[in-house]
This record gives C-alpha cells, sequence and structure tokens, in this order.
C-alpha cells in the first residue's frame, strides 16, 4: 500500500529481539494476514492498532503458538521462530495476557499464577508454602500487596483479574510481553497502575508489545506504533514522529469503499416504523440509553468500537434481552415485547451477529432453516407440509441467488456467504417489516458481500426499516442512509449521508479517547 | 474454521451423494441388526416363530420407554427417573384396578387412565423444575427417581399387587400370527413418535432446540414450552409402559423397573440419537431396542454364561456408540 | 443406582445420629439392621418385629432397613452408629456375607451383644477376622432341597429342568441353589441350565423364555424365590405349557397364593420370616441379661407349602 512507510534508517542500529517478515494466514477463504511486517525492539513498548479484522489478533495467535503462519518468516533474537503450540512460545520467552481471561475461577490467586509450573513435594503433592510464596513475590511484583493470594479468583474484581493475568504471564523468564486490549476493563487509576507496571517491565529490557483501540494509551505509553489495515502492515513509525489523525487515516485506508456506494434516492424513506426513548440493555452502565428514530425504507448504520453496546442495541430491541428501561415505539404504538416472539409477531427480523451460536442450525436442512422463524407458513394444524417448505426455499433462494445443491442439504455444507443468505432468508420468509443486522458481512467473501448489499438494498428500495451494525466502516457507508456512532452504549453523534467519512465516524467513535491524546 | 465449502461440486451429483449417505447413516444401525440376526440364525431355535414372539415381547416395554427417551434426548435432556416412575405408575394403576366394586372393564380403563396421569406427573415435575430453574435434567430425574421409588413404596407400603381382571391378563398374553399384541401397541405409538418427530412443526421445534437452543429462541420459539412437553411426552409412555408390563407379568410392585431408564437410553444410543441432543430418529430407536433385545435373546440360546453375556452386551453399546461416530464423520465429510 | 444408593445411604444414617439419650434408659436397646425394605419379605420381618417390641414391651427397637438387596455401605454405616450409640445388642441380617463381617467385629470389640440372622456371615471371613458369632437363621440350603425334592417326586428321575438363580454374589441365592443341586443329584434330574434373573420378576419371564426356547423340553423349574416364579409362570401360559411345566419357588409371598391355588406353582418354602427377626431378638435379649451366648447354628424352622396349604 502507498501508506506504508519503511522503518526509519536508525532503527537498523538496535537489533530486534523479534522481527516478522511478509507473514501471511488465511482460514479457508478468508485472508486475515497479507504479508505482516513488524520488529520489536528490546526494552521498547510497541503499539499495534488497526481497526477490527484487521488482523492483530491473529497476528498475536501466531506469536504465541496457537496457530501456525501460511508464509513469512519470524526471527526470534535472529533464529528462526516456530511455535507450535503455546508451550513452545512459553519456552521461548514470550508471554501473552489475552483479551478473554484464561484463570481457573474457583482456584486460588496463588494456584493461578503458578499454575503452569507448581511447586512439588514427594509424591506429586502441591508444596504450598513455595506456591504461596511466588504467588506473594509475583503480586508485589506488580504493586498487588493489598491481594490475599489464597482467594479464589472468582473473588475478585474484574480489574484484579486483569493484573492476575499479568503476575501469570510474568512467571516465566518473559522477555516479551503480548498484551491484549488491557485496558478494556479497568478504570482509569487501574489503567495507570498497569502503566507503571509496563514502565517497570521495559526498565528491565522486556519488549511489550501493546494492542490497543485506545490512542490516547498508544501516545502515552508507547515508543513505537505499527497499524494493521486488512491483514497488512502499512506503517510503522516512532511515536514522537506520528499524530492520531495519522494513525486514524493509516487505519482507515484512503480510496475504499466509494466504488462500491452506489447513489440511493433518500427521499424515499417514510413514516417512523419504530422509535426508541431511552433503551436501556442490561449491560450499559448509563441510565439514559439509546434513542433513535428509524424510518420505513431508510437504512440506518451503527457505528462504533467493539464493546460500545451496538449488539445490546440490536438485542434490546428484539427482546432477546430484556431491556432495564425506556420505550419502544412499533408505528408510533408503545411496545414492551416480553420476548423475542412478540417482536416477531410484529414484524421485526433479527440477522445476528453470530450465525453458527445464535443464526443457524447447522446440521439441519437448509429448508429447516429457512421456514425455522415462519412454520406457521408452512404448516397446518401443526403438520408441517415438506412441499410448500421446499417451494418457499426454492423461491426464497432464487431471490437471494442462493448457491445450494438441494433444499434437504445440511446448512453446514454451504460456504459462509451462503449461510449468511440462508440466515437473511429465514427472516424474509417471515415479511419482516424491520430487519435489525448485526455484522451482516462477516466472514464472507468479496462476492457475496456485494450480493449481500444489493439485496439489503434492494429490501429497502422495497420499504423495509434496516437497522445494521457493522464494524467495517466501509460497509456503513456503503449502505447507510444515515449512521449514529455509538460508543459506550450511548449514540455518541450522527453523521448524514453527505458528511460521511471515516474520519468523522472514528472521531466520534474514539471521542472518549482522543481527549488525552499527546499532540 | 471457517466452512467455507471449496470444493463446490456440481448440485447434481451433491444431492446424490447425500442422499447416498442419508441412507447409509439411517441404514446403518438396520444393518447392524440384520447382521446380528444372520449371526444368531445359527443357533437352532432362534428363528422359530415362538422365539420370534418371544423376542417382540422381550422388547415392547423397553421400546415403549425408548419412545420417550428419545423425545427427552433430542432436546438435549436425559430421563434417569423412568424406570422409577414405570414402578410409580404401576402401583398405582394397581390400585385403581384391584378397587372393590368396580366392574372388570371400569376398572382396566380407570387403571390406564390413572397411570398415564401418573406418568405425566413426572414428566411435568421433570420438564418444569429442570426448564424453569435451568437445572441439568440428569440431576432432577435422579431426584424424582428417587421420589417416584419412595412414592411407589410408600402408597403399596413394599407389598406385591395381584389378582386383575382375567380378561385384562389373558390380554398381555394374546398374539396375532405370532406377534404379540402388546408389540403391535407399541409399534403404533413407534408410528404416532415418528409422525410428530417427522412431520409435524412440534418435532421440527424439538429438533432445532435440541440442535441450537439459542437460535430456536432468537427464532420466535418458546423453548421453555418445548422442554417440558418433552419430558412430559416422555411421561405419558412411562405411564402406558407400566400398563404393558401389568399386563404382561400380572403384577404391580414397587420394586420393578429397576435399571430400565439405562436400557432405554441405551436403546437410543444405539439408534443414533445423539446424547447431547438434535439428532436422532425414533426408527433408530426402535431398531436399537431390537438390538438390545435380540441380542439379550441370542446370547442365551448360545448358553453364553450370564456374566459373559453382560459384557458382551456393554461391549455391543460401546461398539455401536464408535460406529456412530464414523457415521457422524461419513455424513460430514 | 450408585447414587441413589450412596443419597438413600446418607439419609438414613441421618436419621440414626439422633442422640442415644433418647432411649429409655432403664431398658435395653436392641439394633435391628434389616435387607431391603422394599422387597416384602424384610418388610413383613420389620413389621413382625415391631410388633414383637410391643408386646414384650422391655426393650427399645430400632430398626435400618436399605434401599436395595445390594446395598452394603447402608448397612455399614448403620453397624457403625449403632456402635457410636452404645447400644446393647445388634441383630443384622447381612447383604453381604464377607462386608459385613469387619464392622461387626468392631462392635462385638466394643461389648455389643451381636446376633446374626436370615444370611449367615461366611465362615472363613468370620476366622480371618477372629470373629466368633453364632448365626440364627434358616437353612435355605435344606429349604431348597425341600422344594427340590417336591418337584423330583412329582417328575421322577431323568426329567429335564432348570434352575433360576437369585443375585450373584448373594449368600442365600448361592444356599439355595446349592440346595436345588442336591435334589438334581439326589432324584437324578436332568439339569438343563442354570441362569440369574437377579429375583426379578420381569428378568425372569425374559430368561425363562429365552431358555424355554432353547430348551423346548424343559419339565421343571426351580426359582430361588417366589417374585421370579411369577415371571416364569407368566413365561409358561404365554408359551401355552400351563400344565407341562412344574415349578418349584421359595419364600411363600402371598402373590404366589393364587398360583398355588391354581397348581401353577408345585411348591414353594416358608421359612416364617415374619418372626425370624423376632426371634434373633430374643435370642440376643437373653444374652444381654446374662445368658449363656450363643454358638454355631441356631436353625429356626422352614416348611414345605404346596397347595395342601392353601385353603
Amino acid at each position: 500500500m502507498a501508506g506504508a512507510t519503511a522503518p526509519a534508517l536508525a532503527d537498523a542500529a538496535v537489533k530486534p529481539v523479534l522481527a516478522l517478515s511478509g507473514v501471511k494466514k488465511r482460514f479457508g477463504g478468508v485472508v486475515a494476514l497479507d504479508g505482516v511486517s513488524f520488529s520489536l525492539r528490546p526494552g521498547e513498548v510497541h503499539a499495534l492498532v488497526g481497526e477490527n479484522g484487521a488482523g492483530k489478533s491473529t497476528l498475536i495467535k501466531i506469536l504465541c503458538g496457537i496457530i501456525q503462519r501460511d508464509a513469512g518468516t519470524i526471527t526470534l533474537d535472529s533464529e528462526a521462530y516456530d511455535p507450535h503450540t503455546p508451550g513452545d512460545a512459553k519456552k521461548a520467552g514470550i508471554q501473552v495476557v489475552h483479551q478473554e481471561f484464561n484463570l481457573l475461577p474457583y482456584l486460588s490467586v496463588a494456584e493461578n499464577i503458578c499454575f503452569e509450573d507448581m511447586p512439588r513435594k514427594a509424591f506429586g503433592m502441591v508444596d504450598f508454602p513455595t506456591l504461596y510464596a511466588r504467588a506473594r513475590k509475583a503480586l508485589d511484583a506488580i504493586g498487588l500487596g493489598d491481594v490475599d493470594v489464597r482467594r479464589p479468583v472468582e473473588s475478585l474484581g474484574v480489574a484484579h483479574r486483569q493484573l492476575v493475568e499479568i503476575a501469570r504471564a510474568l512467571m516465566g523468564e518473559s522477555r516479551i510481553l503480548i498484551l491484549d486490549e488491557p485496558t478494556a476493563t479497568l478504570t482509569a487509576r487501574e489503567t495507570e497502575r498497569l502503566f507503571e507496571i509496563i514502565a517497570a517491565l521495559k526498565a528491565k529490557g522486556v519488549a511489550v508489545v501493546f494492542v490497543s483501540h485506545h490512542l490516547n494509551e498508544v501516545f502515552s505509553i508507547c515508543d513505537r506504533v505499527t497499524v494493521l489495515r486488512n491483514g497488512q502492515s502499512v506503517m510503522t513509525a516512532d511515536i514522537a514522529s506520528t499524530t492520531p489523525d495519522q494513525l486514524v487515516t493509516n487505519m482507515v485506508g484512503r480510496q475504499l469503499a466509494a466504488a462500491m456506494a452506489a447513489a440511493r434516492d433518500l427521499d424515499k424513506t417514510g413514516r417512523i416504523a419504530l422509535s426508541l426513548r431511552g433503551l436501556r440493555h442490561p449491560a450499559s452502565p448509563h441510565a439514559e440509553g439509546v434513542s433513535l428514530d428509524l424510518r420505513y425504507g431508510e437504512i440506518l448504520g451503527i457505528a462504533g468500537l467493539v464493546g460500545s453496546g451496538r449488539t445490546e442495541l440490536l438485542r434490546s430491541i428484539f427482546a432477546a434481552d430484556l431491556p432495564l428501561s425506556g420505550t419502544l415505539e412499533r408505528d408510533g404504538k408503545p411496545r414492551r415485547y416480553q420476548n423475542p416472539k412478540q417482536a416477531i409477531r410484529d414484524g421485526i427480523g433479527f440477522v445476528t451477529e453470530d450465525r453458527k451460536e445464535e443464526g443457524l442450525i447447522l446440521d439441519m436442512a437448509i429448508s429447516a432453516n429457512v421456514t425455522l422463524a415462519s412454520l406457521r407458513k408452512v404448516s397446518r394444524l401443526g403438520l408441517l407440509n415438506k412441499r410448500a417448505e421446499t417451494l418457499l426455499t426454492q423461491q426464497l433462494g432464487g431471490e437471494i441467488k442462493l448457491k445450494y445443491g438441494g433444499a434437504s442439504d445440511a446448512v453446514s455444507t454451504l460456504s459462509g456467504g451462503n449461510q449468511q443468505k440462508v440466515v437473511l432468508a429465514k427472516w424474509l420468509a417471515n415479511d419482516p417489516k424491520i430487519l435489525l443486522l448485526d455484522e451482516p458481512t462477516r466472514g464472507v467473501d468479496v462476492g457475496a458481500k456485494a450480493e449481500i448489499y444489493a439485496l439489503l438494498r434492494g429490501l429497502a428500495e422495497k420499504g423495509l426499516a434496516l437497522l445494521i451494525v457493522s464494524s467495517e466502516l466501509p460497509e456503513l457507508i456503503t449502505l447507510s442512509d444515515r449512521i449514529l456512532v455509538m460508543s459506550k452504549h450511548r449514540i455518541a453523534g450522527e453523521v448524514a449521508r453527505a458528511d460521511f467519512s471515516e474520519e468523522r465516524i472514528l472521531n466520534f467513535a474514539y471521542k472518549d479517547e482522543r481527549n488525552h491524546g499527546h499532540h | 474454521m471457517d466452512t467455507t465449502d471449496l470444493t463446490t461440486a456440481p448440485a447434481g451429483s451433491r444431492t446424490i451423494a447425500t442422499t447416498t449417505k442419508t441412507v447409509l447413516r439411517e441404514a446403518g444401525i438396520g444393518i447392524a441388526l440384520i447382521a446380528l440376526i444372520i449371526v444368531f440364525s445359527f443357533t437352532p431355535h432362534f428363528l422359530s416363530s415362538s422365539n420370534v414372539t418371544n423376542i417382540l415381547t422381550q422388547v415392547t416395554i423397553n421400546l415403549v420407554l425408548s419412545i420417550g427417551m428419545t423425545f427427552v434426548i433430542l432436546i438435549g435432556g436425559i430421563d434417569l427417573s423412568v424406570g422409577s416412575v414405570l414402578s410409580f405408575c404401576a402401583v398405582v394403576a394397581g390400585t385403581v384396578m384391584t378397587l372393590p366394586g368396580l366392574d372388570p372393564v371400569m376398572a382396566v380403563f380407570l387403571a390406564t387412565i390413572s397411570a398415564i396421569l401418573a406418568g405425566i406427573g413426572f414428566g411435568l415435575l421433570n420438564g418444569l423444575i429442570s426448564a424453569y430453574w435451568a437445572i441439568p435434567s440428569f440431576i432432577v430425574t435422579l431426584g424424582t427417581l428417587n421420589i417416584a421409588r419412595g412414592a411407589a413404596l410408600q402408597v403399596t407400603n413394599a407389598s406385591t399387587i395381584y389378582s386383575f381382571p382375567a380378561a385384562f391378563n389373558a390380554f398381555g398374553s394374546k398374539t396375532f400370527y405370532g406377534i404379540p399384541l402388546l408389540f403391535l401397541i407399541a409399534l403404533v405409538l413407534v408410528a404416532i413418535g415418528w409422525f410428530v418427530l417427522a412431520k409435524t412443526v412440534f418435532g421440527r421445534v424439538l429438533y432445532g432446540i435440541g440442535n441450537n437452543e439459542e437460535a430456536a429462541r432468537l427464532a420466535g420459539h418458546n423453548v421453555f414450552f418445548y422442554k417440558v412437553a418433552a419430558f412430559t411426552i416422555c411421561g405419558v409412555l412411562v405411564g402406558i409402559g407400566a400398563i404393558i408390563y401389568m399386563a404382561r407379568l400380572n403384577i404391580a410392585s414397587p420394586i420393578i423397573g429397576i435399571g430400565f431408564e439405562l436400557n432405554a437410553i441405551a436403546a437410543v444410543i444405539i439408534g443414533g440419537t445423539s446424547l447431547s441432543g438434535g439428532r436422532g430418529s425414533i426408527v433408530g430407536t426402535l431398531l436399537g431396542a431390537c438390538i438390545i433385545g435380540v441380542l439379550a435373546n441370542g446370547l442365551i440360546l448360545l448358553g453364553l454364561s450370564d456374566f459373559m453375556r453382560q459384557m458382551i452386551t456393554g461391549f455391543v453399546i460401546i461398539l455401536a456408540v464408535i460406529l456412530d461416530k464414523y457415521r457422524e464423520r461419513l455424513t460430514k465429510a | 443406582m450408585k447414587f441413589a444408593h450412596l443419597i438413600a445411604a446418607s439419609i438414613l444414617v441421618g436419621t440414626l445420629a439422633m442422640p442415644a439419650a433418647s432411649f429409655a434408659a432403664d431398658k435395653p436397646v436392641v439394633g435391628l439392621v434389616m435387607k431391603s425394605l422394599a422387597n416384602e419379605f424384610f418388610k413383613n420381618m420389620l413389621e413382625g418385629a415391631k410388633a414383637h417390641e410391643a408386646k414384650r414391651g422391655d426393650y427399645t427397637l430400632k430398626a435400618v432397613g436399605m434401599q436395595s438387596e445390594t446395598d452394603v455401605e447402608t448397612q455399614i454405616n448403620a453397624i457403625e452408629s449403632f456402635i457410636t450409640q452404645k447400644v446393647d445388642a445388634i441383630v443384622v441380617a447381612p447383604s453381604d456375607s464377607r462386608a459385613l463381617v469387619p464392622p461387626i467385629k468392631r462392635a462385638v470389640d466394643a461389648g455389643i451383644t451381636v446376633v446374626n440372622f436370615d444370611v449367615a456371615l461366611d465362615d472363613k471371613a468370620k476366622e480371618e477376622a477372629g470373629l466368633k458369632l453364632a448365626f440364627v437363621g434358616p437353612d435355605n440350603r435344606e429349604g431348597a432341597k425341600m422344594a427340590g425334592d417336591a418337584l423330583a417326586k412329582k417328575l421322577g428321575a431323568g426329567a429335564k429342568v432348570v434352575i433360576i438363580e437369585g443375585n450373584p454374589g448373594a449368600d442365600n441365592a448361592a444356599q439355595r441353589k446349592l440346595g436345588f443341586m442336591d435334589s438334581v443329584a439326589a432324584g437324578k434330574l436332568d439339569l438343563l441350565d442354570s441362569r440369574t434373573a437377579h429375583w426379578e420378576t420381569e428378568e425372569a419371564n425374559t430368561v425363562f423364555s429365552n431358555m424355554l426356547t432353547a430348551h423346548p423340553d424343559i419339565q421343571g423349574v426351580m426359582a430361588a424365590n417366589d417374585s421370579m416364579v411369577l415371571g416364569v409362570v407368566k413365561a409358561i401360559e404365554a408359551a401355552g405349557k400351563t400344565g407341562k411345566i412344574e415349578v418349584v419357588g421359595f419364600d411363600n409371598i402371598p402373590a404366589v397364593q393364587p398360583l398355588l391355588k391354581e397348581k401353577k406353582l408345585l411348591a414353594t418354602v416358608d421359612q416364617f420370616g415374619q418372626q425370624m427377626a423376632a426371634n434373633a431378638i430374643d435370642k440376643a435379649l437373653g444374652v444381654v441379661a446374662g445368658g449363656k451366648p450363643l454358638e454355631g447354628w441356631v436353625k429356626t424352622e422352614i416348611k414345605l407349602v404346596t397347595s395342601d396349604d392353601v385353603k
């Protein structure tokens, strides 16, 4: 990519402890990494930033041996590094604190910290005094002197758990520590404490890879930064010589999107189909909730970082989770759905984010999945009419250009894109008036993506109201008539179609983050 | 990671391949049964009509319980209480049937109704508790296993009930062309069970819940209702099973039915129903129950000792599940 | 099933944990350890013992039963609990003739008078544990021989017979089988097969049906208890061989009375279970009151019951 800049010549002076070059990885038809180069110097804190799906997680998994790369070279201290298990990575001195906790909740803090190498006595019995002493030392080292190592981990708060994870990662002889979104669950104070720990580690010569969405953090503790975009490393720079705006520009890329964004006639939008006032999901920390109006014929995009409450918003509309407070009006009439069934009866459909867990019944036939939400239409007196079911599947399958063998084939035999079309068909079979879509093209190849876009546009033309959550900004920009940006379970801003730009959207999304950035 | 299908075969050939696989999968257990029958047919008397009658009689109760068990296992549950509940239903029905002053037809009718009601009662209890509090049905039915057994002992004060109407006793040994009437009743239940699971919306949603409860819920189905219904259906069949037991052996006792749940579970699993739910069929269960019955009968005819017989039965259960894994792989490949 | 036993065991032990102080201080306390109260035979035995307690009125009875015939843990727990409660005597019908030896030894060592009834403890196990204990009970082998002899007499030498055994491993099942075998030898019968049906009606029905298929010429059946007789008789009816196959059983339970009357059951054996526990308690109280310790095998009454005994 044109935006990629070679690391400064000065790099050559310091020998990197870890160096990646041209690393590639694909999962089936999806390219996750498409040539990543990256170097880590001893004693530096190196930020890794990028949009969701840019390849950060895949890169970390390769480094810690969970998955293997397809191509490219990785060297550790100038020697080839090729971990096949997490154990290999640990032996090499690379420790990772993952985004999801890997703690054992019912064991004590000490047992968790020393789990990989339990001190033993004769007959394999645990040497508890040594265990507690080691754990104590590890916790003291990161300034957690006030936590009793005998406490079960489940009794700790989230922040402490995170710190226990770090203590555990530091138990081994770690030369490289990878922190994946370590501050996502921490308060400002706890974050500061973590930063102190990172500074101490750095002083000891440990190289730290710091993955974060929070640019202010990147600018406050990191020495260098590498930006990933679409599986490629597009920029590496010293923090001192870059700006948050430059990072955002590189994360987004320049000439995307425009090609797919065919103009839409915006005047067609009609009456308000759905109106929310202060709808609050149980997980929302804020009392005010979300307010919005969705019109017939409109495609309303919802942008925001992962964890900003987008999925939760859709779930509370659909009564997949019951909202804590707030009101919902459907065609101007107040509604309080108690379960998805009522929402469905009221003309709402919900294409969930995770089609395997929530959307599809993989081992069942395509036709059975298509009719799952509209069994009344293909049955009489509780008896299934298989013919009607097959006909409906064939008819919808044609409309959505589904590529399949027979209606009785299991959904699991289809590709990701076609599986997603089946999910769409399931809701279309019900003639919905409103469609909620959560990441409608995740794990879908480019061709199917374009078809799904066309299909969604067509639905809006027909007068359906569409509410689309997506982490891919180009997708939202392509599809939406307007975009609401969420941050921390609130609407942080609205962008009209005329003003669409990724920078603008990200500005809202990072609103809470940028205020403190070095500049 | 993704199931991105890169080997896109032409549509037509894929359908044929899929059909072949489906046939193999469904027929696999039938082939096993036929193989077993062929092996045993070398022993004298095995294929004699009276022995066939015997096998069918011996299969009947387990088959009826297994039909109900199939419903429960399909939604990812399990019912350990069926043996004890059968005993409870039997003593309730036995008590009703031997009430003084009832004419025989009325007595049998009321007894049948009361056995089924008792079964429904325990089925509802199992279903409501496990669905409402989201307690694994393994635990709930372990509890009701003890409750039902204790209740049966309490009701009868541990005594055996006998002296049922003569017509009822005779009914239990009736045969049509060598096929026991009781087995024919079980076959009718098999047909109803098959119909419900294969042809109705209700059955479709049960499969859906067993496969992916959340997807079924988000598609607007009342998961709670279906779970309770599956256990209740199981209860109905236990009630019918109790009446069949009484017709066959002419007694009702609080100590009958011990271990029946394990035989029923074995029949369902051998029949190819997945213990984690969502996959399986009543036809498979019928074949599974037949395999168990044929095995028990044939091994005795072979003259194998009791202990050997028990071991072989154990091996066959494990073998059936291993075979099922291969069938699964075959159909997925 | 194991879980069920554990649960039952803990419940029973819980009820036993009541303080010993609640017993009347002046009356001797007798702990009665029964087998499965789900079995009518033992249920009746317990009721006989309770009636006996009320009638004598000079001792306090604490009875414990178990959930099924094979529930050994409950019995061991019960004996240990009785030791803790310092009862004066323990009267025990062991569910396992070996496993119960160590706890009984502990009871004897604790100075408690122990009487073993219904099923005898294993002689070798007793010897190894250094335990000397008398047995009060019927001779199961002798009883089974009485029934077997009745069958042999009816059928004559050379008749083809089968045995339906009780639980493998249970002492009374083993004794009854030995008794039947004695009859086979004495009456020169032709034993075709011998299999267990675990004391159960349905299993006996299944097992005997299959035996009948393998040996269509069976003339006589010796079943180790009457519950199994019910299943056997039903199988004979189903095969249309009523009157052609003679059956003998054991226990004389109420449910077989109609069969005796209709001559579908040739004979069964009554060991007067109702009085068995009461007799054993009498013997134990005699020792507690300063009587001579019991020795060897104190045999109790057994009687062959035939259609002549049923009115």
